[in-house]
């Protein structure tokens, strides 16, 4: 149930649940429906604004190349539609602290949208009389939007909220809206509510390479992230074409940077972040059907092609005329019309080269998103030495956590891919219902 | 008959029709002569249908197949191409041209596809009856 | 045929009523036969207008509703759930979509929405008369579940299954749980070793009532459907029955005359007819390999419980609502001559190498030769990218498994040298922190490409392994090893029967086949049949657990609210046209159609439980003699003579 359902339908109690999930990305959304079909009452929690995570914003996934929104959408809806599942969007965990009778109990912090939740028909009226333009966070920075907007067409709940950070307060948006849901009196609701068990889905955060000055990134205008080129190249993309964003153009030599903000102590992250190659082989081949000339240069270390079906698309993209590099990339500079040049060592003949792109795509890792550990009050959800959330029964119980009714699902675990992510959830599901069968 | 060609689309409920919702969402025009049922899955489409369209008036008809993304299995793709054929060779017997029955494979997203794939087949449409 | 509809068009806000003339569509669809009223609504989707439209089912007796208003996908159950609360049929609804697909999809021609607009309505107006109410068909279904192999998956499938109140049935065909890794020492990546990990999951699975173990079993028959599901398991004789004592066992051990390779040390030493249960294999129970006893009698003559000659078969009947197969894999046995295997002496896999270190506990020893230096030879049986129909796919686990073997035996035995001859590591995750750590002791890694794999060579009593080093450009590299490593890849268990039983489908790989990697990674296109573990697809023993468990929370779903309701959209069949030629049986997906007699007439049935109202076994019929609820001939028919109309 959506939050403007929930308003229509009267629920008997909604402060007490089975249990509640925190992050309403795959990982979570996917728990909650092995949870709410088993018959469990269960509420979603999600600090954005619309549910789905991060997959419902890629383009098309590896190695099936279906497109990430089909089979996002009819999984998200799903959710916000189950009978047993209550959803608050924008929503953070303050507190959860156990009580004496082991059901944990939870402050939630609903922050306001500025626009009714149960009135709003997603119209867009008001998006076209804001007067304010803003940088598109759901378009990372690619493009603008207005200070009152629906994050995203395929968003879940497809409705407004104003960015009272970036909002002038003109009003037009209440003229125009047709019914009348715009309300600049909404306040931060603090809501109590207890829960059985917890399940911890609170995903990973992408490296911002911002911090390897040497790439350039943020000084060099195109040199963009994989996230960036995501969107670039999703149905719901926000240009009609993949263009390069210091003039505009249609890149024609596109290089692909491995590893970047992974396997590299210099940055605090040793691991692989366990989906980059397969996500960047992925781009390759869209931006090899999306753009035919196109030369594509994939400087890699080791390819980690290693789920089914993966090393057999990595393959492909070869065939298909991907260029991989076996090579790490030790600067980017910028020439004046906007290219750069990439300097590396090539390690097949063992010479410091360099080449010219275009466009320069850094294919970022993923980083452990440890800000929940911060919300348990009087015991400790222990972390792993990255920063994961620590899994101390890993190959007997890998949902388990080192807090008893405390389940975790999804990167929030260590980076995965999809398909793991998914089995994880169902993994942290059947542990959860064990555990709420134990109790009772 | 009228300047516009009249089209009846058959989509399907969880691939083809949400992909023509969201060429409506991201206000992509096409012309108001076409005209959608949806059914849950491409290959269920009977031939009789098709050729009832005709009978009754309409110039083309527009299959927005599952393809291989059909929830019910991959043989969808076999089984929609064999009612193509198998319409073809009706629409022969009734004089009717096979080019006034395309199909496609539409994903869930594909507006841009559905868009194009209509106004494509309107033109050739409007262009043979001149 | 429906008398009294109530057509509602909804101006949704402006986002319709902007683009259609909603009043000129009310004026055209008034006068359609059959329509008793029509009325227009700011947003039908309101509480209030909801309310409304009840309030008219009860008052005004309509027998079918249209609601013109966005796409059904929003709100089709909405307003099911509107007629309902009024009293009507769900089925007697029919949501027209005029703003997707019509008021903004024609934004730019306001006069031609308008005009679709009013056929569409016409067309609703048409199907809603032929609508007929429907009910979903409600089975009754049992929380039991049977899961295939014992390994570490089917056990937390097992006890996860249990833990959530289903009933298991654990069928092992061996006589023993434990699977593969009851033969692994330290497994990556927590270094717990793999048979004290079996050796927890038994004992939890014997703490649980509800999970019935069966060892030496095979499932040999299945029929039925989700939900209901009637098996037969065969249970083997163990040929051993009460009690011995270690003594006795092992007396009864030397008796025995015959001698075959032991699969449990993939070879490495020998063993007779009697399979003794190795650490982390349970029951700890002995049992006779009958295959191989020439019944001499000698173990019955030591201790009367070992029946070599018990042929006792069972025949097990059971009632299930699903499956769970986790079979697991073998490893890839590489051929004669592959990298000298089977050749040359000192080359051997890595499962018999992670035998080989639990086999040798102060020094490596290997055939009575000290073992020091050791070159692996990674990707064999795996990504054999240039041979079509070998196996193109990458193992996933045996990087890692390898790194860590060589940091394993590196703490052991400390005098070790590890050559790795890879074709890019793939330490893959939290995995790179093992490649870290094996680099950090001085293990050598050498990286070859397909086109010049590592050459092994016997020379002068000592075995070489060559390579074309990439990492050192292309220089050519060569060192003697005290023994070879191949590292081998998983490839599907012999398992061809019970894949034709369950009628799993298997992929590329041939390893079973899951419906959709993300959406459904774990079910098979046969309702109620789940797959789990490397059954699947190569995974190690994390993955295997999630993908266990993410099995068992499905099933468990399923089964767990005791019925099972069905989608009442299904195909039926009209016995009086129906000439029986069997080409709907032949076109359904799902075996939904049989034959069955009509009063001397053979002609087609439905099953219900199995009819996922696709309709593909419409279109393929000579005498149109089968149709799908809510898509029948009148309705689709009235719908395009609606829509031609003009």
């Amino acid at each position: 149930m959506t939050d403007n359902q929930n308003a229509a339908a009267t629920c008997l109690d909604e402060t007490q649940f089975d249990v509640m999930v925190i992050g309403a990305g795959i990982a979570g959304a996917e728990s909650a429906l092995k949870l709410g079909d088993m018959g469990y009452k269960v509420l979603l929690v999600e600090k954005e604004p619309s549910i789905g995570g991060k997959m419902i914003l890629l383009s098309k996934v590896f190695p099936t190349l279906d497109c990430a929104a089909c089979i996002t959408t009819p999984k998200v809806s799903e959710t916000a539609r189950h009978p047993n599942i209550t959803i608050h969007t924008l929503t953070e965990v303050e507190t959860i602290q156990r009580n004496s009778d082991r059901h944990f109990s939870v402050q939630l912090n609903k922050k306001p949208r500025y626009v009714v939740e149960k009135d709003c028909t997603g119209c867009q009226e008001c998006e076209n009389v804001c007067p304010v333009i803003t940088k598109d966070q759901f378009q990372f920075n690619l493009t603008a939007r207005k200070a009152v907007y629906i994050p995203f067409n395929i968003a879940n709940p497809r409705i407004a909220l104003i960015d009272i950070e970036n909002c002038m307060l003109c009003g037009a948006c209440e003229k125009a809206c047709p019914s009348n849901c715009i309300d600049f009196t909404q306040k931060e609701q603090q809501l109590q509510i207890t829960a059985k068990s917890v399940i911890v889905a609170t995903g990973f955060k992408l490296f911002d390479p911002i911090s390897i000055e040497r790439y350039g990134y943020g000084r060099y205008k195109n040199v963009i992230t994989s996230m960036q080129m995501e969107r670039e190249l999703a149905p719901t993309r926000p240009f009609n074409n993949v263009l390069r964003p210091s003039d505009g153009k249609i890149p024609d030599k596109i290089a692909y940077v491995f590893c970047t903000g992974s396997r590299d102590h210099t940055v605090g992250n040793p691991i692989c972040s366990q989906v980059c190659c397969m996500y960047s082989t992925k781009q390759a081949q869209l931006l090899m059907g999306a753009l035919p000339m196109a030369d594509i240069s994939l400087y890699y270390i080791n390819i980690r092609a290693f789920g089914k079906g993966y090393n057999e698309f990595y393959l492909q993209a070869k065939d298909m005329g991907a260029n991989y590099v076996k090579g790490k990339i030790g600067k980017i500079t910028e020439k004046e019309n906007g290219n750069l040049i990439l300097r590396f060592e090539d390690i097949l003949t063992g010479k410091v080269t360099e080449k010219e792109h275009d466009m320069v795509v850094l294919s970022v890792g993923l980083l452990a998103n440890p800000a929940i550990t911060k919300v348990f009050k009087g015991e400790k959800l222990e972390l792993d030495p990255i920063n994961y959330v620590q899994q101390p029964n890993m190959l007997q119980s890998p949902a388990q956590t080192s807090l008893e009714g405390v389940f975790v699902a999804g990167t929030a675990t260590g980076p995965m891919d999809i398909p793991d992510t998914i089995m994880s959830a169902g993994a942290a599901a059947t542990e959860t219902s064990s555990y709420l069968k134990r109790l009772s | 008959m009228s300047t516009k060609p009249k089209i009846l689309v058959f989509s399907t409920e969880k691939i083809s029709d949400p992909a023509i919702d969201l060429a409506g969402l991201l206000k992509k025009h096409y012309p108001n002569t076409v005209y959608t049922i949806s059914v849950p899955c491409s290959s269920g489409i009977k031939p009789r249908w098709i050729m009832q369209a005709y009978e009754k008036g309409f110039d083309g008809v527009f299959i927005a197949a599952d393809g291989t993304d059909c929830p019910y299995g991959e043989s969808c793709v076999e089984k929609t191409s064999a009612i193509i054929s198998v319409t073809h060779d009706l629409m022969r017997q009734k004089g009717l041209k096979p080019s006034q029955l395309k199909m496609a494979a539409l994903c869930s997203v594909c507006a841009d596809a559905f868009v194009a794939h209509i106004n494509n087949f309107t033109k050739e449409l409007a262009k043979k009856d001149n | 045929m429906k008398k009294k509809i109530g057509v509602y068009v909804c101006h949704c806000g402006g986002n319709i009523s902007d683009y259609v003339d909603i009043e000129k569509v009310k004026d055209a669809v008034r006068d359609e036969a059959d329509v008793f009223l029509v009325k227009n609504t700011l947003f039908a989707c309101a509480d209030s207008s909801q309310k409304m439209m009840e309030e008219d089912i009860k008052t005004q007796g309509l027998d079918a509703m249209v609601v013109a208003s966005c796409s059904p996908k929003l709100h089709l159950n909405t307003f099911r759930g509107v007629a309902q609360r009024g009293g009507l049929n769900p089925y007697n609804y029919v949501q027209v979509n005029i703003r997707e697909q019509d008021s903004w999809a024609h934004s730019d021609n306001p006069a031609g929405a308008t005009e679709k607009a009013i056929q569409l309505v016409k067309a609703g107006i048409a199907r809603a008369k032929e609508s007929e109410a429907l009910t979903s068909m409600k089975i009754a279904t049992t929380n039991a579940v049977a899961v295939i192999g014992a390994g570490v998956g089917g056990m937390r499938t097992a006890l996860g299954l249990a833990d959530m109140g289903t009933e298991v049935y654990l069928i092992e065909k061996s006589f023993f749980v434990g699977g593969r890794t009851a033969q692994w020492g330290s497994v990556a990546p927590t270094n717990d070793r793999g048979d004290v990990l079996t050796a927890g999951l038994f004992n939890e699975i014997q703490k649980r009532s509800n999970i019935k173990l069966f060892t030496g079993a095979e499932l040999i028959e299945k029929k039925g459907s989700v939900g209901n599901f009637d098996i037969k398991v065969k249970i083997r004789p163990r040929g051993f029955d009460g009690n011995a004592t270690t003594d006795e066992i092992q007396k009864a051990v030397k008796a025995c005359p015959v001698s075959t390779m032991d699969e449990f040390n993939f070879g490495l030493t020998q063993r007779t007819a009697i399979l003794i249960p190795q650490k982390g294999q349970y029951p700890q129970q002995p049992a006779i390999d009958k295959a191989l006893c020439n019944q001499c009698g000698a173990c019955q003559k030591i201790n009367s419980s070992f029946q070599p000659a018990s042929t006792n078969e069972e025949i097990l009947s059971l009632h299930i609502g699903g499956f769970v197969a986790n079979t697991g894999f073998d490893p890839y046995e590489p051929a004669k001559g592959e990298y000298g295997y089977g050749e040359i002496d000192n080359v051997i896999t890595l499962p018999q190498f992670k035998r080989l270190i639990e086999l040798n506990d102060n020094e490596l020893v290997f055939k009575g030769k000290k073992v020091k230096k050791i070159a692996y030879i990674y990707c064999v049986g795996s990504r054999q990218d240039d041979d079509e129909g070998k196996n193109k796919y990458c193992s996933r686990y045996c990087c890692t498994s390898a790194t860590h073997t060589g940091v394993t035996v590196k703490n052991k035995y400390k005098d070790v040298l590890n050559y790795h001859f890879n074709r890019g590591i793939r330490t893959y995750g939290k995995a790179e922190l093992i490649y870290g750590q094996a680099s950090q002791q001085g293990d050598v890694f050498l990286q070859f490409t397909l086109d010049s794999i590592p050459q092994v060579e016997r020379k002068h009593n000592k075995t070489y392994v060559k390579v074309k080093d990439i990492l050192t450009a292309g220089k050519t590299i060569e060192t003697d090893a005290d023994l070879v490593v191949l590292v081998t890849g998983m490839v599907p268990r012999e398992n061809v029967e019970l894949g034709h039983l369950l009628k799993i489908p298997e992929g590329r790989d041939h390893f079973f086949n899951e419906i959709h990697m993300k959406l459904k990674p774990v079910e098979t296109v046969i309702d109620g049949v789940m797959i789990a573990g490397t059954s699947q697809a190569p995974k190690n023993i994390l993955e295997t657990l999630n993908s266990s468990m993410a099995a068992a929370a499905k099933v468990n779903s399923v089964l767990t609210k005791g019925e099972l309701s069905l989608e009442p959209t299904l195909a039926k069949v009209n016995p009086g046209a129906c000439t029986w030629c069997g080409k709907c049986a032949e076109a359904c997906p799902f075996d939904a159609i049989v034959q069955v007699d009509n009063e001397g007439k053979m002609v087609a049935k439905v099953n219900e439980a199995n009819c996922k109202g696709c309709g593909m076994c419409t279109p393929v019929c000579p005498t149109d003699a089968i149709d799908l609820d809510g898509f029948t001939n009148a309705q689709i028919g009235a719908m395009i003579d609606a829509l031609a109309e003009l």
